[in-house]
């Protein structure tokens, strides 16, 4: 144990060497380049986003390969960058071939098509790298590949293909957590921007003004999508590790299409990120048409990243689907499966579909830019209108994905902690899918003021109040299952009741959007950004957080600091809520979203201050959470039996899982929630 | 019997609470002044939201935090709680009241969304043109402004246009928001109840400048309207006469400030979206196409009308908007100010 | 052999009849296709048109890609076993078809959103031509799966090899000679929204169909070497089954672009 350990903080010192190297490595590479072009150097270059971006490549690479040496992702790292090197210089030969221009040093090198098709390139190329490609290859050659996975012991199976969902679930997870970092980050830093009128910050970093404004606009529709992307990553990891668990399945239905589910969205985001070295986009993270037209060609790297995420979410979906239809065990009919999994369903069925129609809006956006195919110019019998319909399609249901599963944990926790059963479990369990069909046919509402059809417009606002039904249905049960409990309230207790809480406020800031009139007030507006932080914290966020907390010790053997825990929710929650009614309220009284400067004439300095503060207080509880984390991992104590006293079947073999899970299958014989019933037992194992 | 304690506690808390977290929204002053008729049953469904929002926090958080505090596990008690498993007859009430109370509620807003709507035949019609970044207001008695002048009392039918991308016409006062589509002309109708100064904000991100592009609005009586409208149209009749016959220098610059050329053309050699006016005149313009061309009247003339015709080397083509609605003279003007920049 | 009636086996039941069976369903189809087509040179009703898209598409599906199989009844419980392994592939594979139609509705939708009922300009003869390419591999495709159920190896790898043909003959077809003779007719790729969902859909079913030859060059070779039996060739059953979705998707992108509405 301690040999292991001393050699990892070995490894650790050399992984941050390395990082330090590589990235000053890129930014001297960026830097010099800048000024070979220039013909030049100009002490400003060292401030060039790009090169800054290439310092952080090449940096994570080093920080890898100190960590790992040259191993799994290190390796698709590396062939992702060879790839799309490789994509970049095949379009420039053949264009040079056919006497284009191909060569253009005020758009960042090359031509806007060898950058998307080099970003592709690289993404297949990462996949190959790292390994996800290989059984699949060897199918096609009609070679039979091993069913039974044996995983490198120790961690660096994380940094690699593995096929188990366990694995696989903490891969996205701390993906997941790094992304939400990222995002933060960026708000963090424009939330600065904000915090006073005028413009005072973003000018530090830039040479100009219209710079500033751009980067402005660039962190905070990287911020949106970002974060967006964090939370499908995040959903994915509590699915993957949750689901065949909860079923008693030994994996899911599909293992090597899950590791690929995994392994695309990295290179996924690596694009995504990029987008920044290359100009950034300023259409904030709905890409509309024709402003998506006019954008830098990072917004080109902002729809692929996208596209190729998307692909992450619709396959992960579709292993879902298939593992619970097909893989449940002994007993377990529909009305005997653990809430999570219905949630998890009714998510998946959304992703599985609705995915693909954002895909084909940023494809068409993007064929436009490149091909100039004219869908929405209107010069040309195009529709500006249609791609918002398109775009809304799945983007509006994709926000019952971020929070159907979340309200899944929150209804799977608390039986555990008010030690009741589930009030109403198959009216629980059916409003998820009812949420998520009738979620389907409420997308217009984003578009009250856009100009599409007006008859449109009654009908989506009766559908879109529709939702608040089954919604409350949720809520009128939490409250019950709590009502003559014996609450506890350890810290993902607390999690859970904040989430309730604060989704609350979301859910209940939603139906006055919905009816037209005052959402003609209301759209793009602070208010509309207070009420989907809010349902997204609530959905999403807390009870993110309370899975954590909650399965942190099946997953490693040890427990979370409690008082850490109790830190972290204390400090996250009234700043959270300062920010998001502050939102609201500016919103109400005139705040525009999107705007990197407001009119002082307003009076919103001291309530944008305030809401600056409160973002860096919610960052510092996320430090403390990752502090919590990194200190129990390195704790020796262990905490391997059934934590909460819990009735599911996850909790009632010993932490962490077996790398096969059940040694035999269990058969499922009473109903899931059944505290306080003596006697009474959900699975027999 | 304790049941019974219970419910009368906490329906007393909840009536307690939903009253309370109105009065304090409203005492807050949620919406800024209304200064249009269509702000008022906006605000009115509004004020009826918050109510419904107060009374549900009330209905869900009071029950959530009395079950916190009352059965809390005490120290040393173990066990578990009430085995209860749900009740059929709660569960249908608790979806058909919110399900009557949506589509009461859809009523209600189809209904407020009918009057906010309400057409007046004898409106007053102005063209708007919003364009990356400002807003230009053309009148139809031929004069055009940067200033948004309306009536107060009267409907005014903005018909709105965009050159660019998608903005959106947004007065807080007003309440009501639209897009303005590329190639389309919408329609947005507002009337106006309070004398005062405003500005209209875009309301759709359109690019680096959204934040600022923003105009004045001035509510004036009719009668001033009327007085403010007929000197404005008298001025642009005798400016365009007097253009023509003798173009003036003075007159191109102001045109410069206010017709948004300022936003992207420099007149001092710096760089901007466009290309600097500073030694324009007569020096040999290099286009996108390889060739170049002399920067005389003609060619002037045509960038402004048609400014993707020819395109100057390593700027944006679709970068500039026509700007076809400037009259001969107003173009003359632009060329003697252009002119003027050595 | 404990999961005697799985779907392998049902399929070769009375298979002689399964052949005779797929031939039926083509001439249905080509009957179809004649008829849509004769009513969009006469009157053109999109009603008449839907109708018959609908029923043609209703026969494949349940005829050439065997829907039916999802439903049928599996009580295996072994997740090693083939028999269960075949059905949770097949699951997948139909979610995923699924998944697919949405893009393909995604551009339907477009194409109505932007023309209207207006189409482009195009050659109805060609547009048949190459439509009666995919419609004769789909029946080829049927009989080669249908062959390989029935173990004859050779029967399924003409059969597939003709399938491929075809399909490859489509590919070209729209590529080479339909999209430069649109273009020439001035329906160009940047010219108008017309040219553009027209290139749009064209180019993503081609892709499909391009992904699909890749697919059946896979179960070639590997038939070539041998590598399935009648009780094993899931494989072949995928790749069956890919090919007539891109068919189903082709009897609908047909009428959508060549045949409903006024031409402009
Ligand atoms: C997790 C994400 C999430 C969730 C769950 C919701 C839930 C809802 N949202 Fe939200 N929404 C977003 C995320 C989310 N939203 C985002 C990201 C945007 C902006 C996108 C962008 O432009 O960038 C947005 C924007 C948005 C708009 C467009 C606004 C605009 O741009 O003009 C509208 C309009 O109708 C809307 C409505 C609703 C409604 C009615 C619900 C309902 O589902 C809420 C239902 C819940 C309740 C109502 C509370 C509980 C119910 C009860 C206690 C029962 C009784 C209640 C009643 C009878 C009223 N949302
Ligand atoms: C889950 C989704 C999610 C989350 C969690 C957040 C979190 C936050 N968001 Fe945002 N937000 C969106 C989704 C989300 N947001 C979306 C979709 C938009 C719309 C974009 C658009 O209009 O296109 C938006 C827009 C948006 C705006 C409007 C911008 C504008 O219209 O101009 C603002 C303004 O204040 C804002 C603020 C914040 C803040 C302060 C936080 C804070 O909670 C952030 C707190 C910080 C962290 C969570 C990071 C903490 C970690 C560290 C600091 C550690 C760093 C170190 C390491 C790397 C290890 N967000
Ligand atoms: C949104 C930005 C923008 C605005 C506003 C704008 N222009 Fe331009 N203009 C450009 C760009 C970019 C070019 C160069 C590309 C081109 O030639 O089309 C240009 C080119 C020109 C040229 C040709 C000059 C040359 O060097 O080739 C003239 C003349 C001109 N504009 C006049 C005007 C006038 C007059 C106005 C206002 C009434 C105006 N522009 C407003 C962006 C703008
Ligand atoms: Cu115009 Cu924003
Ligand atoms: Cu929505």
């Amino acid at each position: 144990m301690t040999q292991s350990s001393s050699t990892s903080t070995g490894n650790l010192n050399r992984a941050l060497l390395f990082f330090l190297i590589g990235t000053l490595l890129g930014l001297a590479l960026g830097v010099g380049l800048h000024t070979a072009i220039s013909g030049g150097f100009n002490t400003t270059y060292w401030m060039d986003i790009p090169s800054w971006m290439l310092g952080l490549l090449l940096g994570t690479l080093g920080f890898f390969y100190g960590l790992l040496g040259y191993y799994g992702i290190v390796r698709g790292l590396v062939f992702q960058v060879v790839g799309t090197l490789a994509g970049i210089l095949l379009v420039s030969a053949i264009r040079a071939a056919l006497g284009l221009s191909f060569f253009d040093p005020a758009k960042f090198g090359f031509h806007e098509g060898a950058w998307v098709f080099g970003a592709l390139v690289g993404a297949v190329a990462f996949l190959a790298g790292v390994g996800a490609l290989t059984d699949w290859w060897k199918w096609a050659k009609g070679e039979a590949t091993s069913d039974h996975h044996e995983d490198v012991p120790g961690w660096r199976k994380y940094f690699g293909v593995s096929l188990d969902h366990k694995v696989i679930g903490i891969q996205y997870t701390v993906t997941s957590l790094l992304l939400l970092s990222v995002g933060g980050l960026f708000a963090l830093l424009f939330r600065v921007e904000l915090a006073e009128s005028g413009l005072q910050f973003l000018t530090v970093l830039t040479p100009d003004q219209t710079a500033a404004l751009n980067l402005y606009n660039s962190l905070m529709s990287l911020h949106g999508i970002v974060m967006i992307i964090s939370i499908l990553l995040g959903i994915a990891g509590v699915i993957n590790y949750l689901v065949p668990l909860l079923i008693g399945a030994a994996d899911m239905a599909f293992p090597r299409l899950n590791a690929f589910s995994f392994w695309v969205a990295v290179p996924a985001a690596v694009i995504l990120l990029g987008s920044l070295g290359l100009g950034g986009f300023d259409t904030g993270w709905t890409g509309y048409a024709p402003l998506a037209t006019r954008a830098p060609i990072g917004i080109q790297m902002f729809y692929l990243g996208v596209w190729v995420a998307g692909w992450s979410s619709i396959l992960g979906a579709l292993n879902l689907i298939a593992t619970v239809l097909r893989m449940r065990a002994r007993g377990m009919t529909a009305f005997r499966m653990p809430i999570l999994v219905w949630a998890s369903v009714a998510t998946s069925i959304i992703s599985l579909t609705a995915t693909q129609l954002i895909g084909l809006s940023f494809q068409m956006s993007m064929f436009e830019r490149l091909f100039g195919m004219p869908f929405f110019n209107v010069a040309k019998g195009g529709n500006p209108i249609l791609f918002q319909h398109l775009f809304w399609f799945y983007s509006h249901p994709a926000v019952y994905v971020f929070v159907l599963p979340g309200l899944g944990v929150i209804s799977e926790l608390l039986p555990v902690f008010a030690r009741k059963p589930l009030f109403g479990y198959r009216w629980v369990a059916l409003s998820s899918i009812g949420i998520a069909l009738v979620g389907f046919l409420v997308w217009a509402h984003h578009m009250f003021t856009s100009g599409m059809n007006e008859y449109l417009r009654v009908p989506f606002m009766y559908s879109t109040l529709l939702v608040a039904v089954p919604t409350g249905v949720k809520f009128f049960s939490w409250v019950a299952t709590l009502w003559k409990g014996k609450i506890e309230a350890p810290t993902p207790m607390l999690f859970v009741l904040g989430g309730i809480v604060v989704f609350l406020m979301g859910g209940l800031s939603g139906p006055p959007n919905a009816t037209v009139s005052t959402d003609l007030h209301l759209h793009d507006t602070y208010f509309i950004v207070g009420h989907f932080h809010s349902t997204m914290f609530g959905g999403y966020v807390f009870p993110f957080f309370a899975a954590i907390y909650y399965w942190f010790p099946k997953a490693t053997g040890k427990r979370l600091d409690e008082t850490l825990g109790k830190w972290h929710f204390w400090l996250m929650t009234p700043s959270f809520l300062v920010l998001t009614l502050f939102m609201m309220r500016v919103g109400l009284l005139g705040m525009r979203r999107r705007i990197a400067d407001y009119d002082p004439m307003l009076g919103f300095d001291p309530w944008h201050l305030a809401m600056t503060i409160a973002a860096f207080l919610i960052a510092l509880s996320v430090v403390i959470f990752f502090y919590n984390m990194v200190k129990t991992l390195r704790s020796p104590v262990t905490e391997t039996g059934n934590v909460w006293n819990s009735r599911s079947p996850e909790w009632q073999v010993p932490s962490p899982m077996p790398a096969h899970n059940y040694e035999k299958e269990f058969e499922v014989v009473g109903e899931p929630y059944d505290y306080g019933l003596p006697g009474s037992v959900y699975v027999k194992m | 019997m304790q049941n019974v304690r219970h419910y009368i506690i906490i329906v007393v808390l909840i009536a307690v609470v939903s009253v309370l977290t109105y009065w304090g929204l409203d005492a807050l002053e949620l919406m800024p002044v209304a200064a249009a008729a269509q702000a008022g049953p906006i605000d009115w469904l509004m004020d009826l939201q918050v109510k419904l929002i107060a009374f549900f926090f009330a209905l869900i958080v009071v029950p959530l935090v009395y079950s916190l505090v009352v059965f809390r596990r005490k120290p040393g008690e173990s066990g578990d709680g009430e085995h209860i498993e749900g009740s059929t007859s709660l569960e249908v009430t608790w979806t058909f009241i919110p399900l009557v109370i949506v589509v009461v509620l859809g009523y209600i807003g189809a209904d407020n969304l009918a009057q906010v709507k309400r057409v007046d035949p004898q409106a007053v019609e102005i063209k708007v043109v919003g364009y990356q970044w400002g807003w230009r207001f053309e009148y139809p008695e031929g004069f055009v402004s940067n200033t948004l002048y309306l009536p107060v009392d009267k409907q005014v039918v903005l018909k709105m246009e965009s050159s660019d991308v998608l903005h959106s016409f947004w007065v807080p006062e007003f309440r009501v928001k639209h897009d303005l589509v590329p190639g389309r002309v919408e329609t947005y109708r507002i009337t106006p109840t309070l004398i005062g100064d405003y500005k209209v904000r875009c309301a759709e991100i359109c690019g680096s400048s959204h934040a600022y592009m923003e105009s004045p609005i001035k509510v004036i009586s009719q009668a001033e309207y009327q007085t403010w409208v007929n000197e404005q149209a008298a001025i642009a009749a005798a400016e365009a006469a007097a253009a023509l016959a003798n173009p003036d220098p003075k007159r191109g610059e102001k045109l410069y400030n206010e017709a948004g050329c300022k936003a992207c053309h420099s007149i001092d050699g710096s760089k901007g979206v466009g290309p600097t006016w500073k030694g324009l005149w007569g020096s040999q313009v290099p286009l996108a196409d390889g060739t170049t061309v002399l920067a005389d009247e003609a060619y002037i003339t045509e960038s402004i009308r048609n400014p993707s015709a020819k395109v100057h080397q390593g700027f944006s083509p679709n970068a500039m908007p026509s700007f076809a609605y400037l009259k001969d003279g107003q173009i003359a003007d632009l060329i003697e100010f252009i002119k003027t920049l050595k | 052999m404990t999961h005697a009636h799985t779907s392998q086996h049902a399929a070769s039941h009375g298979s002689k009849d399964a052949l005779f069976q797929g031939l039926v369903i083509f001439v249905l189809l080509a009957f179809l296709t004649a008829v849509e087509f004769f009513i969009a040179i006469t009157n053109a009703s999109v009603l008449l048109l839907s109708v018959a898209a609908l029923l043609k598409v209703g026969m494949v599906v349940y005829y050439y890609m065997h829907i039916y199989k999802l439903l049928e009844e599996d009580d295996e419980h072994d997740h090693s076993s083939f028999a269960w392994k075949v059905a949770t592939n097949r699951l997948g594979l139909w979610l995923f078809l699924l998944s697919d139609a949405f893009v393909f509705g995604g551009m339907f939708v477009a194409r109505f959103n932007l023309l209207g009922f207006t189409r482009p300009h195009l050659n109805q003869e060609l547009g048949l031509i190459v439509t009666s390419a995919l419609l004769i591999s789909s029946f080829f495709m049927n009989r080669g799966e249908t062959q390989m159920a029935l173990g004859d190896r050779k029967g399924f790898l003409i059969s597939t090899s003709i399938t491929f043909l075809l399909g490859l003959a489509f590919l070209l077809g729209v590529v080479f000679v339909e999209w430069p003779e649109a273009i020439h007719e001035g329906l160009t790729v940047d010219g108008s929204a017309a040219g553009g969902i027209f290139f749009l859909m064209t180019g993503m079913h081609a892709f499909h169909v391009l992904t699909g030859l890749i697919f059946l060059l896979v179960i070639l070779r590997n038939g070539w070497l041998g590598l399935y039996s009648p009780e094993r060739h899931w494989a072949v059953e995928a790749a069956a089954v890919y090919w007539h979705f891109v068919d189903v998707v082709w009897i609908f992108y047909y009428p959508a672009l060549y045949l409903i509405g006024k031409a402009l």
